[in-house]
């Protein structure tokens, strides 16, 4: 079975393979190159679907350290309000949770619990540091606060302000969400978490 | 227009305070003030469970709530450079005084837990903050920095800057 095309009666087009079921090879084939099309399948990877499912529910721990802690209060909040994105459901177990903000200083005998609990997510996982306190230390150059903890474990966004805004919170959100889109984490070139290798492992 | 109010005039309830406390104390009580109408009384370290414990049990004072108990520093003072100083609140006669001591330094005080429960977390931040022993406490280990922290961070001498003394503990197994 052919037709002619009517702009170039020379070259005869089948459309036979278009008509019918493809087979399983074919779909595999088709799922590998991902330009090809066959009509009636969409062809997308797990990858892809399970990102963007993580985009609309990225679920932070509910981890407050600090004064910046109250920003993120005020952002999940009515006013801001991350529900819009899927971000409400704060989860007080780091089992359930896709990331943590850390929110505020962390002190030295704190950094250890903060490790556990970034350790405990599972992985894929996604950090925002929020503040500058936990990006550098701020002012706090003493005895008891981590100097930026990005000295410990892999980061993917820094929000600057001493607190930051509401609004900057909710753009480093943003920011977190396009790189869980392209399926991008502050470890991927990273060969171990900086806190392993202090370890020694 | 009425005469505005000298807030630095004691209230008749601590009048009353201060005069049963002088008269029951007299001379062991070093100094007296008073600021926005709150008394002040300096002991010395070895008046310092007694008058603390009378504060609390006497019938005209009642003082059954220690809000705080703190340190502080005074290098300039040769002889005696810390101060101990309790806040203590009566419920019943909603008054509030002033207790302070002055110490040596290597001088150690009776610990007031016997008296407050809650003086125990008060005099662990104390001793490890400015380093003033409370002997006694049933548990004077570090509250608020590592357990290996080495030296006393809210005396005058210790610097602002730089991560003196801390250090973060790796092997946190057991610790929390
Ligand atoms: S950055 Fe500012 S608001 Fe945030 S924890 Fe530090 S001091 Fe507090």
């Amino acid at each position: 079975m052919g037709i002619a095309d009517p702009r170039d009666p020379r070259q005869i087009r089948d459309l036979t393979s278009a008509l019918r079921t493809p087979s399983n090879v074919e779909v595999q084939k088709a799922l590998e190159a991902e330009e090809d099309h066959i009509p009636g399948v969409t062809v997308t990877t797990l990858d892809k679907v399970l990102n963007f499912g993580s985009t609309v529910s990225y679920w932070p721990l509910l981890f407050g350290l600090a004064c910046c802690a109250f920003e993120m209060m005020a952002m999940a909040g009515p006013r801001w309000d991350i529900s819009r994105f899927g971000m409400e459901a704060m989860r007080a177990s780091p089992r359930q949770a896709d990331g943590m903000i850390i929110s505020g200083w962390v002190s030295i005998k704190m950094a250890p619990r903060v490790i556990r609990l970034y350790e405990q997510i599972p992985d894929p996982k996604w950090v925002v540091v929020m503040g500058s306190c936990a990006t550098s230390g701020n002012i706090w150059n003493t005895y008891n606060v981590v100097q930026g903890i990005d000295a410990l474990l892999p980061v993917d966004v820094y929000i600057p302000g001493c607190p930051p805004r509401p609004e900057a919170l909710w753009q480093g959100l943003e920011m977190i969400r396009r790189r869980i889109r392209e399926g991008r984490h502050g470890y991927d070139n990273m060969r171990t978490i900086p806190v392993r290798a202090a370890l020694g492992e | 227009m009425a005469a505005a109010k000298n807030i630095d005039e004691l209230s008749p309830a601590h009048k009353q305070v201060a005069s049963h406390l002088q008269g029951k104390f007299g001379k062991r009580l070093l100094e007296t003030s008073s600021f926005r109408g709150d008394l002040t009384y300096v002991v010395s370290p070895q008046d310092w469970l007694e008058v603390l414990t009378y504060c609390r049990d006497a019938e005209e004072l009642r003082f059954d709530r220690l809000d705080s108990l703190l340190g502080n520093h005074f290098p300039e003072r040769e002889d005696q450079p810390f101060e101990v100083i309790a806040h203590l609140v009566s419920i019943p006669h909603t008054t509030r005084i002033r207790i302070k001591t002055r110490l040596a330094e290597g001088e150690t005080l009776p610990t007031v837990t016997g008296v407050w429960p809650s003086a125990s977390f008060d005099e662990r931040e104390t001793w490890e903050m400015f380093g003033v022993v409370f002997e006694g406490h049933p548990n004077l280990t570090r509250l608020l920095t590592v357990p290996d922290f080495d030296g006393y961070p809210l005396r005058k001498d210790f610097p602002l800057q730089g991560r003196v003394g801390g250090r973060i503990r790796w092997n946190f197994k057991g610790e929390i």
